[in-house]
Formats: structure tokens, C-alpha cells, sequence
């Protein structure tokens, strides 16, 4: 066996709170912890046991933890490991992790146990973001999706992709290493059909990027409007929190705040942008076109006006017909009025406005109906979905199986268009290596083995 | 004083006679020892040379100056383009040997090769290398001493047949002793040894089948050679037959199951799963009805037949009852019963991509020592082995053929790097650049580096440059040429594609689906065509994929060169994998196993993964920027 260096970490957040769980993996784990403890010996593999420990160099005791060991290939990260649960607050954990350096063992990196976890083969690589994933921990639809990454279910659907793509090199070669056979080619039909089918596998799972991407990096939803039309109110409304100062002078916001926020479980980026209007002064126009650059990039709009503010500006009208996002007019201030908002002819006539909602930030009124139509605008297809669907989360996911998809879709037109088979197979490679660079694993060559295991070969 | 030579070659079957023939061929001074030169190139099982991707092989083999293509030719008396009815990127060329007439014109080949010695005796000794000379003994108690040696045992290593589920006897081949000294010699070396397990049908009299009851398979009317360079005259051929197995021969075969070596468990060693006995088949396949049977010839002088398709090893009169079963042969008489044959081998990741053995210098294997079976495969390696033990002995750099320049670089390094764990046989699959590794070219891959090496004679070094001319040639006829409307009117209209209103080019309508290259050809009155011989086939089969698939070519050229890149990052033996914690433990231990010689040989080893790959560049630069 080779030499691993043996890395330890307190695995628990620092700060207060009733236990502290100290991490230790490698060669030496098992005879650094039995090094701290004052009497009853290391438990066995498997198990846990409560010790009291002390620091091996000056006797004195550090604390009483349950010890739980595990032996390799048999733990987290393949190695041997052990964790020592012991008391939370600002100096036990820190004690008992100095006595492990002390012992010989090095501070870890950074998800330095995950990633050892990879290098040891006992996650994949998509299995290895989701534990980053749950880590962060951003909002509860991302935590499902990792939860479901962890459980090897997108690690699973791509598995069985690559082996349909072999498979699909496996028809065919058949009949081309195997000419003279009992068994007749497989008809060109087959083939196809059988390439379709991974084509729309892989499109169906694609489809799933764009809102499984934004569950990692949070739709970026823009409030946006002139002056003084309660943005920032709303912001701070939509937070919980006061984030950002509200004063009645037009102009007060004059650069963007972003926010991290959970809406109906799903997390949302909101910023805070500068009102924007024709006649600003300098410091004024440089937020305003911060504003517009938040605007260019955003997944959604929400647009405050305060329908007692008259005129809207033309400067706004000509923005909003060259954004790409929804768009979600707010009437704001609708405690300051007795019917609801006007229609806005202005705006209505435009693609992606839908819409507009009273709101009030100081009632609250209309909050309801809009936290309601966040998640149901950047994340349909996840809040119709059942609860296991599995996700592409991060652009290296949607890269991999655009690749795949683009090759198989491109093998089944070559062959459609009667191209030989032993030629348009030429993609079928390429697909495999990307989907096997998804998992971040090397496959063993199962063509022949999958052309043995479905036909009787052998003269 | 021993007499010495600057390599020895161990054993004339097909990888032995190439080896000690290129060896020879780069000047080195070459003695080939076997225990019987009367079998020297002996086909032990089927006299069957080529087949798909195996065909190939051959023609790599000949475009390298091997021998295995003009034997071919010379003895042939049926031959068939497999795959023909798909396009010529698959083609495999496979024919039908005189059992008799292939060894006599490999023998005849050798002996016109200058420099190359032959000796009639088997090795029992491998003496301890001195001063850089390994030397040999032999039964005779005659040694011999070289630079460098070529073991090419064959099945012979310790080799035990059986027929039924008796003991089994110790053989090389049917009739033929053993070789145990020399496999306990090697052993002793330090190096690992398994065992596999192959097997033959019996072979019947031709005179006791009735051949109203089989179909008639004819040979192809094709003009072609196996050989580039060379015009072997051609035989009278012989046609095939086909017939089918039925229910009857699966109660035989159930009711003595038992009985068979292979399920009475006499034998251990694994067997090659795409040749499997018909035991094998019917316990696997229970639902297969029938089984097709090929009758093929053992030759023009002989009435036997080789009984393809019904490989076992139940006891002889079991043999008899099943043949029996089969139409056509109800009344048949069997000349030789069927038997399977243990052996040991050497596993491959031990050697290096020269076949040079790892830690013993000057020590090559080649051939079914290796874990490989078929004739091909065996002369493939043989060629580079031989070669390489010459160039060692001339102190000159060694040859690596790579998987985009050969069949025979795809199956070495798939031997070294991921080693075998069935007998190892060629197949298309095996390789990732199908389109460029085709029977057609094996000339245009290999020629000139043959010839630079010092493989080629004159002679073959000028018809080389003749095909090359003429391929391009003919390619540049497909680009320039247009073809005028109603000269290709017909052509387009049997091939379902629309006319054209303009004149052309003819690698133009080529890239058209169904438009073939000579049909092209002939409705432009190319000037080409007159010479109807073997290389104006290979060239339209050129031309048609390299100019029809053109994009699909180009891409997996693309490809070959990324390999090539990765390829040019060289891996020293003695890199500390185990101290390359950035990789996984599956990876280093992998690595330190077999310890690749370029990037891109790692990046094939199963377990290692594109992360490691990046990791190990890292470590490798580290470990560099260290050493400064
Ligand atoms: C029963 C049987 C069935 C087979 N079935 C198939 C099949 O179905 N399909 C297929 O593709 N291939 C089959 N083969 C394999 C094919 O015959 C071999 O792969 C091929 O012949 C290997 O070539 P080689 O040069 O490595 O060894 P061989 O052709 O076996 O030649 C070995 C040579 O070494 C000589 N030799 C051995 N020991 C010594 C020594 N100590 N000193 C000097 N000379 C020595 C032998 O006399 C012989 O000349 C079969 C082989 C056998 C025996
Ligand atoms: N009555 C009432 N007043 C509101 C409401 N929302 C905002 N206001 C008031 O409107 C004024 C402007 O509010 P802000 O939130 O600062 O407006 P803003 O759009 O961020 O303004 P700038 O940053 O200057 O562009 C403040 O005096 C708020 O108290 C609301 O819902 N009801
Ligand atoms: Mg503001």
C-alpha cells in the first residue's frame, strides 16, 4: 500500500453549539487518535465508542468524545478514517485538532476529504459536486438535486447512456467483426431507433440545464424602475432584512446590491438597481448603466412604477424592448391609492411583460401573489416535476451531454442519409468519451463484450 | 566456442518465420531454431488466412516485406472479400490455404532470405546473459549465443490436449511434443505465467459427405492479392460448403456434456469467447435452433475437410455421432477428431511496445506466448519483435508502430497496456480509427517507413513507388476530372440520384450515396483502367472512402493527431507512481504497474482517468522542475 498522508479538520461550522465533530483520514488516522486516547484502546473498525482523550505530550485531557473508526476502503474517502465527536464552542474542537497536527497529521484543504473520496473511486465526479452542493447549501431545490446527485441518480442515467451508446457500436459491429455468423445484421431500422431513442434521452436531460444551472447560481431577478418608485423598499421587503437604505429622494440607490434569497424554496439572486431616468448627474449615470448591464444578464425582471408618478420615462420603454427576460410590471405604493394600478399601453404591447401586480412593500399587499409567481416563472418545469427528477446543475454537466447529444444526433442523420454504418460510427466515440468525462471515469472497451453477451458467435 | 549470431529466433510457426525473416532483413545475422523444419510455418488449426481486420493484418504484415501475403497468394484455393456488401473501409480479405502448399512457400520464402539461418532442434535452455549475449541450448546440447532472442513457443509451452474428459495428453499440437524445459526456463526468468485454452474441429472425408444435401458456397471471381509488391501465381479454386446443426446434435451434445474436457472440467485455462466450442454454444444459446457449419478445403491434393463451426473437445466417438446429425453428413467418416489445447502464456504487461521482455534486455516475445491466438496476430507481432531485436543488437533506435498507423500497433498496445484475460484475436472494434486502418492502404500507412527502416528489398521499394504514384494519380483523375452530364446520366440514375444539368467533378458525384468509384470511373473513360490488376481494386476502394467520407476521414485523422500529441509525452519506466498522491489509488497502482510510456498509453489503462491524466502531467512537471 501506498503512502497517503494522513490530513485532519473539524468538519463542524466553528462557533458555539453542543458538538464538534473532528475529521482524520489516511495511513496514520487510526494511530494518531489512538495516540489521544487516555485508556480504553481505538474500537474496532465499524465502530464507535466513548473515550476520554488527552494530549499525548503533556498528559492533560482535552476532552471526552465518542470515537468512531472506520477502516479503508471502508470509509468516506476510501482511507482509513476516524471522527471524533466531541464538544462544540470556540476551544475544544481547536484543542483536540491541534493534538492530531501535533500527532503528525496536516491541516486538510479545502474539500480535501471529498476529493480524496474521488481519487479513491468512492464517488464519481458529479457525486463529488453534489457533496459541495449540500455543503453550500443554498435553497431546498438544490439541496434535492444534490441529494439526488449523492445518490448516484444522474450518475446512474449517464451510466446507462454510455452503455446505450456502446450498445449502439455493438449492433453494428456485429455484423461488420462478425460477417459470416449465424446471426443475420441487425437491420438498419433497429439502429436507428435505438440511436433516436439515446438522442431523446439526452435532449430530455439537457432540457433539465437551464433551471438546474440557475439552482446552483440563483435566477438573477432585477428590480428595476425609475427613481423613487420603491425598489429598494421592496428589495428590503423581499429580504426580510433592511439590505438597502430607503430615503424619499429620487436617486438614492446609485449602485446595484445583490441578495441571496430563498423564494418558495427556490433561491433567487435579487439586486437592487439605481433608478433610471434621462437627466441624472455623473455618479448617477455610471449606477444607471450598471443597472442596464444587471438588466442584460438578468433571468427575470421586476419592473416598480409608482402609477401616481404619471409619465413614464421613454428611456425605460426603449430598455425594456431590448431585454430578453420576463418582465413583471409591479404597481408599488398600492396602500397610497384606492383602485388598483392603471393598464400600461406603454408596455403592454411588448414580448415577456406580463402582467402587472399591485403591490404595497408597507402592507404587504399583492407580496403573496408575487412570491408566488417567482419560482412558477424561472423554475416551471422543476415545480411541476416530481421530486426525483434528475438535473444537469452545472454548465460542465450541459457541455458533456451537449457534446454526446450533438455526435448520436449527427450519427443517426449519417445513417438516415446512407452513410455506411462502420463510417457514421465515427461519432459514436466521441459521445462515449463525453459522457465518460462527465462521471470522470475511464471505462473498460465493453463493445465486444456486449456483442458476446447478444449474440451467439463463434464458427 | 558456441556459434553466434546477432539474433536467434525460437520456433517457426507464423510468428517466428516473420520475426527471423525481418530480422534478417535489417542485416542482422539471424539463425532460426524449431524442433522439426518440415512444419516450419505450420497452420495449426484452420488453413485460413485473413478475415476481417485480420486480413488487414496480413496486408500490414506484406506492406512491412513480410512473408505471410505472398504465402498467401501462393497457395490459395478460395478466396472471399468478407463485407463486401458495406464499404471498403471494412473489407476483409480472407482465403483458403493448401494446408500443404502455405508452409512450403513460407519455407521457400525464408530460405531465399540472405542472412537467415535455419537449425533443426528444440530450445530446453535459456543461459544466463553475458556481457550483453544471451545464448541458448538446445536437446542436442549444441548452444548458441546472440545479441538478442525471439521466443515464439506458440501453443507448445507446457501445452496438454484433450479429447474427452480424460486427463489430457502433453502436446505442442496434435503429434507434436511438448515444450516444457524451455516454459520452466522463462519461469525461473521471474516472469508471470497463466494459461489459456483454445480448440479445433475434426476434420472429415470429403468423399463420405454428400454434397446434394449441403449449399455451395463459391469463392469470390475478385482479382486481388493479398501481397503489394509481389505476383505469386495463381492455384485452381475450390468452392465451400454450409450446412446446419439441428435439435439432434443438441441432445447428443447434452447427453455427453459431461464427457467434454471443457464442462468435465479437466480444463482451467480461459478460451476465446468468439471461438467457442459447440458446447459452449449450445449451454450459452440454448434458444439457437441450428448452428451454421462451413466445409471448407484442406487443399487441392486432399479430400479432407475442415469442419468450421464444431470446435469441441468430447471423446472421439461422441465427435462422430454429432457430425453424423448434420445434413450431408450422415454417412461421414472423420479423418481427425477435434481437440482443445492448454498452454501457457506470458501475459503481455510485461513487455514493452517493442515486445521486448521488461527487465531483460535483448529478450523479445512474439506470437501466441503472448496471449493472442490466430495466425495474423502471431506474424504481427513477430515482424516487430524481429525487427526490434535486430535494431537492439545494431544499437539503432526501436519501432513502435501506433494505434493510427496499424492493426498491429492497435493490438500490441492493447497487450501491453490493458493486457488479455481471453485469448486475444483482432476485431475492427478494436481500434478507433477504423477509416484510416483498411486493407487497401497498409501500403501507404507502412511503406515508406518499411523502406526507410531497411525492410523492403529494391524490388519491393520500387513497386511501392509505382502504387503510390498511381494513387495519386487516380485521386487526382476523381478531383480534376468533370464529367459531362450525359456521360454520367446512367451512372446517377442506377445509383437513385438526380442528374446534373453541368459538367462535374467526379470526386464531386462520388460523395453522392450508391455512386461508386469505378462505375464513375468508367463513364469518364478513365485512363487508369486498362490495367485490370489487384492494386487498381485497391486504389477505387481508396478513393472511394478517402474522397466519398471525406469529413468523416479527416476527423478521425483529427483525432489520431490529438492521440499523437499526447503520444509525444513521453513517460519515464521509473517515475515514482506511488508517490503521485494527486492521482487515485486505482490509477497509481495501475500505473506503477505497467508503467506506460507516453501519455497516451495511460490515458487507455482502465481506471485512470481523464483527471488523473491531468494530474499526472502536473506531477511529471513537478518532478522535472525538482530535478533542476
Ligand atoms: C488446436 C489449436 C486450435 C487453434 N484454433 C485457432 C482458431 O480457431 N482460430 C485462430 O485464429 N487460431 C487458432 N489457433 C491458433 C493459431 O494456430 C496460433 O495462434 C498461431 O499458430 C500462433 O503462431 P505462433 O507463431 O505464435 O505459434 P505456433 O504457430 O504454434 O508456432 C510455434 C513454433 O514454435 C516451435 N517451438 C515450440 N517450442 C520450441 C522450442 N522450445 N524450441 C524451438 N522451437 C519451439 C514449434 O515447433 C512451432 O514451430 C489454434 C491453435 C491450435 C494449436
Ligand atoms: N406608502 C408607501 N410608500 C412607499 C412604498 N414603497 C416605498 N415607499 C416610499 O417611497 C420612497 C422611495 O422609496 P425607495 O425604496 O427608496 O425607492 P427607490 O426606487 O429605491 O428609489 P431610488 O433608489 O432613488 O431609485 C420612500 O420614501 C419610501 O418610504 C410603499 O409600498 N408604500
Ligand atoms: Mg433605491
Amino acid at each position: 500500500m501506498t503512502r497517503i498522508d494522513t490530513i485532519a479538520a473539524t468538519s463542524t461550522a466553528p462557533g458555539p453549539g453542543a458538538v464538534a465533530v473532528l475529521r482524520m483520514s489516511g495511513n496514520a488516522a487510526h494511530a494518531i487518535a489512538s495516540g489521544l486516547i487516555e485508556s480504553g484502546g481505538l474500537p474496532g473498525a465499524g465502530r464507535s465508542a466513548v473515550r476520554w482523550l488527552r494530549d499525548p505530550a503533556r498528559g492533560e485531557r482535552l476532552d471526552q468524545a465518542v470515537v468512531t473508526v472506520y477502516a479503508g476502503p471502508r470509509s468516506y474517502t476510501g482511507e482509513d478514517l476516524v471522527e471524533l465527536s466531541g464538544h462544540g464552542g470556540p476551544l475544544a474542537p481547536q484543542l483536540l485538532l491541534e493534538a492530531c497536527l501535533a500527532g503528525g497529521a496536516r491541516l486538510a484543504e479545502p474539500g480535501e476529504f471529498t476529493r480524496r473520496a474521488y481519487l479513491n473511486g468512492k464517488l464519481d465526479l458529479v457525486q463529488a459536486e453534489a457533496v459541495l452542493d449540500l455543503v453550500e447549501g443554498r435553497s431546498p431545490a438544490l439541496h434535492r438535486a444534490a441529494l439526488n446527485h449523492l445518490d448516484r441518480r444522474l450518475s446512474m442515467r449517464l451510466t446507462d447512456l454510455r452503455a446505450r451508446v456502446v450498445g449502439l457500436e455493438a449492433l453494428l459491429v456485429q455484423h461488420i467483426d462478425f460477417p459470416d455468423e449465424d446471426e443475420p445484421p441487425v437491420p438498419l431500422e433497429r439502429i436507428i431507433d435505438a440511436g433516436a431513442a439515446v438522442v431523446a434521452d439526452l435532449e430530455q436531460l439537457l432540457a433539465t440545464a437551464p433551471e438546474g444551472e440557475l439552482l446552483r447560481d440563483g435566477a438573477v431577478t432585477v428590480l428595476a424602475g425609475p427613481p423613487n418608485s420603491g425598489k429598494s423598499t421592496l428589495f428590503n421587503a423581499l429580504l426580510g432584512a433592511e439590505r438597502a437604505i430607503v430615503t424619499p429622494v429620487p436617486g438614492t440607490t446609485r449602485d446595484a446590491i445583490e441578495a441571496r434569497v430563498a423564494i418558495g424554496g427556490y433561491p433567487f439572486l435579487l439586486v437592487d438597481t439605481a433608478g433610471i431616468r434621462s437627466e441624472a448627474d455623473e455618479v448617477e449615470r455610471m449606477g444607471i448603466e450598471v443597472a442596464e448591464r444587471y438588466l442584460a444578464g438578468a433571468d427575470l425582471i421586476l419592473l416598480c412604477m409608482d402609477p401616481e408618478d404619471g409619465v413614464h420615462d421613454i428611456a425605460l420603454t426603449d430598455l425594456v424592448g431590448s431585454i430578453s427576460a420576463p418582465v413583471i410590471p409591479l404597481l408599488t405604493k398600492s396602500d397610497l391609492r384606492q383602485s388598483s394600478g392603471r393598464s400600461l399601453p406603454a408596455l403592454a404591447g411588448l414580448d415577456g411583460v406580463l402582467p402587472p401586480i399591485d403591490v404595497s412593500a408597507h402592507t404587504g399587499h399583492g407580496l403573496d401573489e408575487l412570491v408566488a409567481a417567482l419560482p412558477r416563472l424561472v423554475f416551471s418545469g422543476l415545480v411541476t416535476a416530481s421530486a426525483d427528477v434528475v438535473l444537469l446543475t452545472r454548465r460542465r454537466h450541459r457541455h458533456g451531454v451537449n457534446t454526446a447529444l450533438a455526435e448520436v444526433r449527427a450519427f443517426g442523420q449519417a445513417l438516415a442519409d446512407g452513410v455506411p454504418a462502420e463510417v457514421a460510427s465515427t461519432h459514436l466515440r466521441p459521445a462515449e468519451t463525453a459522457l465518460e468525462g462527465l462521471l470522470g471515469v475511464i471505462q473498460q472497451d465493453e463493445v465486444l463484450d456486449a456483442v458476446f453477451r447478444e449474440f451467439c458467435i463463434g464458427k | 566456442m558456441r556459434s553466434r549470431y546477432d539474433v536467434i529466433v525460437v520456433g517457426a510457426g507464423h510468428a517466428g518465420t516473420e520475426a527471423a525473416a525481418a530480422s534478417a532483413r535489417l542485416g542482422a545475422s539471424t539463425l532460426l531454431l524449431t524442433p522439426d523444419l518440415a512444419r516450419t510455418g505450420q497452420m495449426s488449426c484452420n488453413p485460413a488466412i485473413g478475415g476481417v481486420a485480420k486480413g488487414v493484418v496480413a496486408r500490414e504484415v506484406d506492406a512491412l516485406g513480410g512473408i505471410m501475403g505472398r504465402a498467401t497468394d501462393a497457395s490459395r484455393i478460395h478466396f472471399r472479400m468478407l463485407n463486401r456488401s458495406r464499404g471498403p473501409a471494412v473489407w476483409g480479405p480472407r482465403a483458403q490455404c493448401d494446408r500443404g502448399l502455405y508452409p512450403r512457400a513460407v519455407r521457400r520464402l525464408l530460405d531465399g532470405t540472405e542472412g537467415l539461418d535455419l537449425f533443426q532442434d528444440l530450445v530446453t535452455e535459456l543461459l544466463p546473459a553475458d556481457a550483453g549475449l544471451h545464448g541458448v541450448r538446445t536437446r542436442g546440447g549444441i548452444e548458441f549465443e546472440a545479441g538478442a532472442v525471439v521466443v515464439t513457443a506458440g501453443t507448445f509451452l507446457r501445452g496438454r490436449i484433450h479429447v474427452g474428459g480424460a486427463a489430457g495428453v502433453a502436446a505442442g499440437r496434435a503429434g507434436e511434443a511438448p515444450s516444457l524445459e524451455l516454459a520452466e526456463a522463462l519461469e525461473a526468468r521471474g516472469l508471470e505465467v497463466r494459461r489459456f485454452k483454445t480448440g479445433t474441429p475434426p476434420r472429415v472425408d470429403g468423399r463420405t459427405v454428400d454434397f446434394t444435401r449441403v449449399e455451395e458456397q463459391p469463392g469470390d471471381p475478385v482479382n486481388f492479392r493479398f501481397s503489394y509488391y509481389h505476383e505469386e501465381p495463381a492455384l485452381e479454386q475450390r468452392p465451400c460448403w454450409i450446412t446446419w446443426t439441428g435439435a439432434e446434435l443438441n441432445q447428443v451434445v447434452h447427453r455427453n456434456l459431461e464427457r467434454s474436457a471443457l464442462y468435465g472440467g479437466e480444463i482451467s485455462g480461459r478460451g476465446p469467447r468468439y471461438c467457442p466450442s459447440i458446447e459452449d454454444k449450445i449451454v450459452r444459446f440454448p434458444e439457437a435452433r441450428r448452428h451454421q457449419v462451413f466445409l471448407e478445403p484442406e487443399g487441392l491434393e486432399t479430400s479432407e475437410l475442415y469442419v468450421n463451426g464444431l470446435s469441441t473437445s468430447l471423446p472421439h466417438e461422441v465427435q462422430l455421432e454429432f457430425l453424423r446429425t448434420v445434413p450431408g453428413l450422415e454417412e461421414v467418416r472423420m479423418t481427425k477428431a477435434g481437440y482443445a489445447i492448454e498452454y501457457d502464456f506470458f501475459p503481455p504487461h510485461q513487455l514493452r511496445h517493442t515486445l521486448e521482455v521488461r527487465g531483460l534486455r535483448g529478450l523479445f516475445f512474439a506470437g501466441q506466448i503472448n496471449g493472442t491466438t490466430g495466425y495474423e496476430e502471431a506474424a504481427g507481432q513477430g515482424l516487430v519483435a524481429g525487427a526490434n531485436a535486430a535494431l537492439r543488437v545494431q544499437d539503432r533506435d526501436p519501432w513502435v508502430l501506433g494505434r493510427d498507423q496499424a492493426y498491429i500497433g492497435v493490438m500490441i498496445d492493447d497487450l501491453v497496456t490493458k493486457g488479455v484475460d481471453e485469448p486475444y484475436r483482432l476485431f475492427t472494434s478494436r481500434a478507433e480509427f477504423r477509416l484510416l486502418l483498411r486493407q487497401d492502404n497498409a501500403d501507404r500507412r507502412l511503406g515508406v517507413m518499411a523502406r526507410d527502416l531497411g525492410l523492403l528489398t529494391s524490388e519491393q521499394a520500387g513497386a511501392l513507388d509505382r502504387r503510390l504514384g498511381r494513387v495519386r494519380r487516380v485521386t487526382r483523375w476523381f478531383q480534376e476530372t468533370a464529367l459531362r452530364p450525359e456521360d454520367v446520366r446512367a451512372t446517377l440514375a442506377e445509383a437513385d440520384s438526380s442528374a446534373v444539368t453541368t459538367s462535374t467533378r467526379a470526386g464531386e458525384l462520388l460523395k453522392r450515396p450508391g455512386v461508386s468509384a469505378r462505375a464513375l470511373a468508367e463513364a469518364g473513360g478513365a485512363p487508369f483502367l486498362g490495367s485490370e490488376d489487384s492494386g487498381l481494386e485497391d486504389v477505387l476502394a481508396a478513393v472511394e472512402v478517402e474522397l466519398k467520407y471525406e469529413g468523416y476521414v479527416r476527423r478521425e485523422a483529427e483525432r489520431a493527431e490529438v492521440l499523437k500529441e499526447q503520444a509525444a509525452f513521453e513517460l519515464a519506466e521509473d517515475l515514482p507512481y506511488a508517490d503521485f498522491k494527486s492521482l487515485s489509488f486505482e490509477a497509481r497502482e495501475k500505473l506503477g504497474r505497467i508503467r506506460p510510456g507516453s501519455l497516451a498509453q495511460a490515458g487507455r489503462i482502465p481506471g485512470v482517468s481523464p483527471a488523473d491524466l491531468q494530474n499526472l502531467v502536473m506531477e511529471v512537471r513537478r518532478l522535472a522542475a525538482a530535478g533542476v
